[in-house]
């Protein structure tokens, strides 16, 4: 269903003739996401990668533009789904009423503040792009595990957002501080200090008065259903060691040549009461810069840049409760305080290196440890994945669902819709020295294959079903209408308060609440 | 097609994640960098060749459009796959040739010079018999050489000092070669739009004809026909000689000492390696194993498959030379090698689209010229011809030579005369 021509031109006056697409092709090829066919046969629809299609596809470049399209999808009762970068299947429109608006030509990075520790960006800079720049001034940023190609705005406003070096740069919800936000009316909304009347700035993202972060992005954000985030700021950390990186060779053999004060750990902690206590030990002593606990395939599969350098990587697979660790200093005092600790702790529980002795990675990995690069080897071994589960909590609990995970995972492991991790795919990581931990239970399937997708739903939808058996706490993927009613009567009725938010902010049903929720019931 | 069906982690935008120095330079797909649609980009290039394998979008002008705005410069191919084993540019090559067949491709403009190739041996329309006119009554050749240099056609009827400056560095070095009488268009300009059929004619035109001759290596002063010749023939007939760009003959011949460089040539110079040289120089390895599940879902290559990630390109061979000549400070771009950002030229875009192809070249100054650079150096016609068209039209104070006139330079030769040379035959 394309748009009346009417519209069509009211919607290029507003961002310039060329930025508004409602061509078959184009919006077919918006339809499409990663994982769509999973969440199809969730809806019992045809498991193919493809949503309803966009009614057309609009490229603004200011805030203002936002506005303007926003005020004219409530003057037309159209629905929209913004997008930055664009990777997964909450950037898709659960209508064949709803338009898309890509935010990729708002890629500006608007400031970057050294002193206070904080850069203010727009919607499509990639990680990678605000961590180069950020870089040069000997600072570092958050980047979730989706990798450093994707929006650091978009984790922070609306998505989960953890992350692998999440010990030194936190999770993304507890990164954000002011916000631009077009509300779904059309209405601009400043959040935190940059709301203040007098001299706003981004330092604070709470207030003024009542804070809005909560109602902003929750446990895992509203993928738009909220409205569109036009600017945030975001914290920067100091760079754990130099930034004055080498890299010489050719892609995908490149060589990089490890700053001097950075060392990767490889242990095993032989079983997860073990490694529940020692991940906490080395997070009490703030010494890491990446810690996390990871499946042996998922330890193979970060030190391999294909199937095939996978399949050689048997000895790091065959460790039964794996911590990685990273520890990075600016100092040679630094790092050898660091390692000092890493030592003391590991021989108050009998643990052994295996780094350098057993396995020795390329030095890529360190490159890739450094630009944040490591979630994206999740797909090497099938070219399909998704993450099951999905919890923030303590290291027991998160540990506990991993390990309550296994058989649910095991049935589709035998039912060959999943590739074979023995059940173990997990990767979990600390935050704020250990206070909480996240889980997720990364899962390998095949896209192409319709066995597997089928098989890969109903995994999902029954490890979600799992968390409220066993008392987990909110999964990743309590998204959509459904699924909150599900989890709402268990969760102190969040269903119904979030319907309230949604209407009070969206009383038109304008923001296209697919993956977040809709008015529609009480 | 059958690969369209696969995750793609949008990586195909940006350079290689760990190469990204600049936010001003993080972008690789010149395509998608003028467009802005996801479509345009080689993900969603992916992405509609599915939907048309599944018939969700049906032959039309738009998309017709969409998929020949690319240059095909491999860009997408080089990011996607230091991680994932897709063929980005494959895919999109397989596209553009299943809508030829569709009856919907090539461009209008582009179908004009593929005519114009088939009725008289090169995209340009001139007279078959002018191909040779490039030639300077001094510039020695041997017909009993063992060594062919093949010109092209946008050296022989457009870029002449190419031409010009690439045979008399031969001379000077006292390399003997001989020309191809009856040389024809290589084929590259046809088979990047899709028409198949049109480039294997010129293909075998062109290899039966050297084949009849005893030479035992044919040297390009073409990147495109070169990267023509080592790949796209070597995957459609096999052929008995050696192919050579001349950067590599002038970087052996210098390093063996047989060509000097003496003269000082006092610029700064940055380089631009032209895709057709680089990445996608890189020929497709002969890989005879099988794909092997070892586990379910889980398959791998045995023996492992060869990628074809770009790193065999000509890369060395032109910093050799300019880190050779005397008084030149050479300065990289941030995008270089396999990272490289296309000119944007290539694959039918400047024929079918001169505006997307202009501003592609402005792009690829800018990062020139943010370098300090005083002068730009390359070694292809096409690439040649549209950076130049760009230095022209933002005015820039940036020089620009194809490397071979920088030797000549550094051999004390009067490139002016060259110049002169290549405009009156113009």
């Amino acid at each position: 269903m394309v748009l009346e021509k009417e519209v069509f031109k009211e919607f290029e006056v507003a961002v310039g003739v060329g930025n508004v697409n409602d061509g078959e092709v184009i919006t077919d090829v918006y339809a499409y996401n990663w994982c769509n066919e999973m969440f199809n046969f969730m809806e019992e629809k045809e498991p193919i990668p493809y949503s309803p299609r966009p009614k057309a596809v609009i490229l603004p470049s200011t805030t203002e533009e936002v506005q303007k399209i926003v005020k004219l999808c409530n003057k037309y009762g159209i629905q929209f789904k913004a997008q930055s970068t664009g990777l997964g299947p909450w950037n898709s429109v659960s209508t064949d009423n709803s338009i898309i608006v890509d935010l990729r030509r708002m890629n500006r990075i608007v400031k970057i503040d050294k002193k206070n520790l904080y850069a203010v960006v727009e919607p499509y800079v990639s990680g990678a792009q605000l961590q180069v720049e950020i870089m040069k001034h000997g600072l570092n940023c958050h980047m979730p595990g989706a990798g450093p190609q994707v929006s650091p705005l978009a984790s922070a406003t609306s998505m989960n957002g953890p992350g692998f070096t999440s010990p030194s740069t936190g999770h993304s919800s507890r990164n954000v501080l002011g916000v631009e936000w077009v509300l779904p009316d059309g209405e601009i909304m400043k959040l935190g200090s940059w709301g203040l009347k007098n001299y706003p700035d981004w330092f604070i993202g709470d207030g003024p008065g009542p804070s809005l972060r909560g109602i902003m992005r929750g446990w895992a954000g509203a993928k738009s259903g909220i409205g569109i985030f036009t600017r945030v700021a975001v914290k920067l950390f100091p760079y754990p060691c130099s930034t004055d990186f080498k890299i010489s060779g050719h892609s995908p053999n490149y060589d990089f040549k490890k700053p001097d004060f950075m060392r990767l750990y490889v242990i095993d902690c032989k079983n997860l009461k073990r490694l529940d206590e020692i991940i906490i030990e080395i997070e009490k002593e703030e010494i890491s810069f990446m810690c996390s606990y990871l499946s042996g395939l998922a330890v193979m599969a970060i030190f391999a840049n294909s199937i095939g350098q996978l399949m050689n990587l048997m000895p790091v697979g065959s460790l039964k409760s794996p911590l990685i660790i990273i520890i990075a200093a600016r100092t040679k005092r630094e790092y050898e305080y660091k390692q000092k600790v890493m030592d003391l702790i590991m021989q108050r529980y009998k643990l052994k290196d295996i780094i350098g002795k057993q396995y020795t990675p390329n030095s890529v990995f360190y490159g890739e440890a450094l630009r944040s690069n490591l979630g994206l080897h999740g797909f090497i071994a099938t070219g399909g994945f998704q993450s099951s589960c999905g919890v923030a909590d303590s290291a027991k609990i998160c540990l506990n669902t991993s390990q309550l995970n296994i058989p649910l995972k095991k049935i589709y492991i035998k039912k060959e819709a999943l590739a074979n991790d023995f059940g173990e795919g997990g990767w979990m990581s600390s935050y704020e020295s250990g206070h909480y931990f996240h889980f997720e239970s990364p899962t390998m399937f095949d896209q192409k294959n319709k066995h597997s997708v089928k098989g890969m739903a109903e995994y999902m939808v029954r490890s979600n079903q799992l968390h409220l058996l066993k008392h987990l706490g909110a999964p990743f993927f309590v998204e959509g209408d459904r699924m909150h009613d599900i989890f709402g009567p268990h969760m102190c009725n969040h269903n119904i308060w979030l319907r309230k938010i949604k209407t009070t902010f969206d009383p038109n049903n304008i923001a296209d609440g697919g993956f977040y929720i809709t008015p529609k019931k009480d | 097609m059958n690969k369209a069906n696969k995750y793609s982690p949008e990586n195909c935008k940006w350079v290689p994640q760990l190469q990204i120095k600049s936010q001003k330079y993080a972008t690789i797909c010149p395509a998608i960098d003028e467009y802005n649609f996801h479509p345009y980009s080689g993900g969603g290039k992916i992405i509609i060749a599915l939907s048309y394998q599944m018939g969700r979008i049906k032959p039309s002008d738009e998309l017709r459009d969409i998929v020949y705005k690319c240059t095909e410069c491999g860009g997408c191919d080089v990011s996607c796959k230091f991680l994932n084993n897709l063929e980005p540019l494959e895919i999109i090559r397989e596209l553009r040739e299943r809508l030829v067949k569709d009856g919907c491709g090539p461009m209008p403009a582009q179908q004009k010079y593929i005519e114009s190739v088939k009725k008289v041996n090169n995209p340009y329309n001139e007279p078959h018999e002018k191909r040779m006119d490039w030639l300077p009554n001094d510039v020695q050749t041997d017909p009993n050489s063992k060594i062919l240099f093949y010109v092209g056609c946008t050296a022989s009827y457009r870029r002449k000092e190419m031409a010009i400056a690439t045979a008399r560095v031969m001379n000077a070095a006292g390399i003997k070669f001989r020309l191809l009488e009856d040389e024809t268009c290589c084929g590259s300009p046809v088979l990047r739009t899709g028409v198949k059929d049109v480039f294997l004619e010129a293909m075998n035109k062109n290899l039966d004809a050297i084949e009849a001759l005893d030479v035992d290596t044919v040297v390009f002063t073409c990147a495109g026909c070169y990267d023509t010749f080592k790949v796209d023939y070597h995957l459609n007939r096999n052929y008995n000689f050696k192919v050579i760009h001349a950067v590599e003959l002038f970087d052996e011949l210098i390093r063996s000492g047989e060509l000097k460089l003496t003269k000082e040539v006092p610029l700064t110079v940055t380089y631009h390696d032209p895709c057709h040289l680089g990445r996608n120089a890189e020929r497709y390895e002969e890989w005879d194993g099988d794909e092997v599940q070892i586990l379910p879902l889980v398959s791998i290559n045995i023996p492992p498959k060869p990628k074809r990630c770009g790193a065999k390109g000509v890369y060395d061979p032109p910093r050799n030379i300019l880190k050779s000549i005397p008084g030149l400070k050479f300065i990289e771009m941030e995008r270089i090698m396999e990272y490289s950002y296309c000119c944007g030229a290539g694959a039918g875009v400047k024929s079918a689209f001169p505006e997307f192809a202009l501003n592609t070249a402005l792009t690829r100054l800018e990062e020139a010229e943010d370098t300090g650079a005083d002068t730009l150096i390359s070694a292809c016609p096409f690439c040649s011809t549209n950076l130049q068209d760009g230095i022209k039209e933002k005015s820039s104070k940036l020089n620009f030579y194809d490397i071979s006139e920088l030797i000549l330079m550094a051999l004390g030769i009067d490139i002016g005369k060259i110049k002169e040379e290549a405009g009156e035959v113009a």
